[in-house]
């Protein structure tokens, strides 16, 4: 089935939406900032509510904000 | 710091003094050689002793309701990793006597009160444990 990976551009995303910072947008989630961290590294995989609340956060799509990478399935 | 690593400190420090007062209190009871009805004294003396537990039980939940969702999946995980710790000391306990001694040897009654409480503490603290460890390791790795 290959490996999945999730990238996100939730740190380029903080950066044109005026510059929001970690602890702002974790405030706006309702999440710690280590897990805003976390996320920004690849090395948390949010639940679906959370990704949509990130997204809506920035007023895009879920996959404005992340990509889904398989080898089987391809990149959407 | 987070929510998770108070919980963790908060609960690394609570149960360690707790479990060297209930061990204390047992070896106390065991020179004392207390049965029976005796033990009806010492129960009233039971919630005065507990009395710090349960605040700090309720302090935990209230901190424990404020986690996220990342924090959840590294307290479960951890809870795990308590559960695998207990076993190993409860097998470690429970079935070193029984190779080294043989059989046919008799053990003091205390030993199972004080077998009972540390496993509580032993749990209490790989789970603390854990999670500082694995809170460590994601702040290394940032």
């Amino acid at each position: 089935m290959g490996s999945d990976r999730l990238s996100n551009k939730v740190r380029r995303l903080r950066f044109d939406n005026g510059e929001l910072t970690q602890q702002q947008l974790a405030d706006k989630v309702g999440v710690t900032r280590q897990t805003i961290i976390a996320i920004e590294s690849g090395r948390y995989s949010p639940s679906l509510p959370l990704a949509f609340k990130l997204a809506r956060a920035f007023g895009v799509s879920i996959e404005d904000v992340f990509k889904f990478e398989n080898e089987h399935y391809g990149t959407k | 710091m987070s929510n998770l690593q108070k919980s963790a400190w908060f609960n690394l420090v609570g149960v360690t003094v707790l479990g060297m007062i209930g061990a204390a209190a047992i070896l106390f009871m065991a020179r004392m050689n207390t049965k029976g009805v005796e033990y009806v004294l010492i129960c009233i003396f039971v919630p005065v002793l507990a009395s710090p537990g349960l605040y700090i039980y309720c302090r935990k939940k209230s901190i424990e309701s404020r986690f996220d969702e990342r924090e959840r999946v590294i307290h479960s995980r951890s809870l795990m990793v308590a559960a695998f710790g207990l076993t190993i000391f409860l097998a470690c306990v429970c079935m070193l006597p029984f190779f080294v001694l043989g059989g046919q040897n008799v053990i003091k009654v205390y030993y199972l009160p004080l077998i009972f409480f540390s496993a509580l503490f032993i749990a209490q603290f790989v789970h603390s444990a854990a999670i500082l460890v694995m809170c460590a390791l994601e702040d290394d790795d940032g």
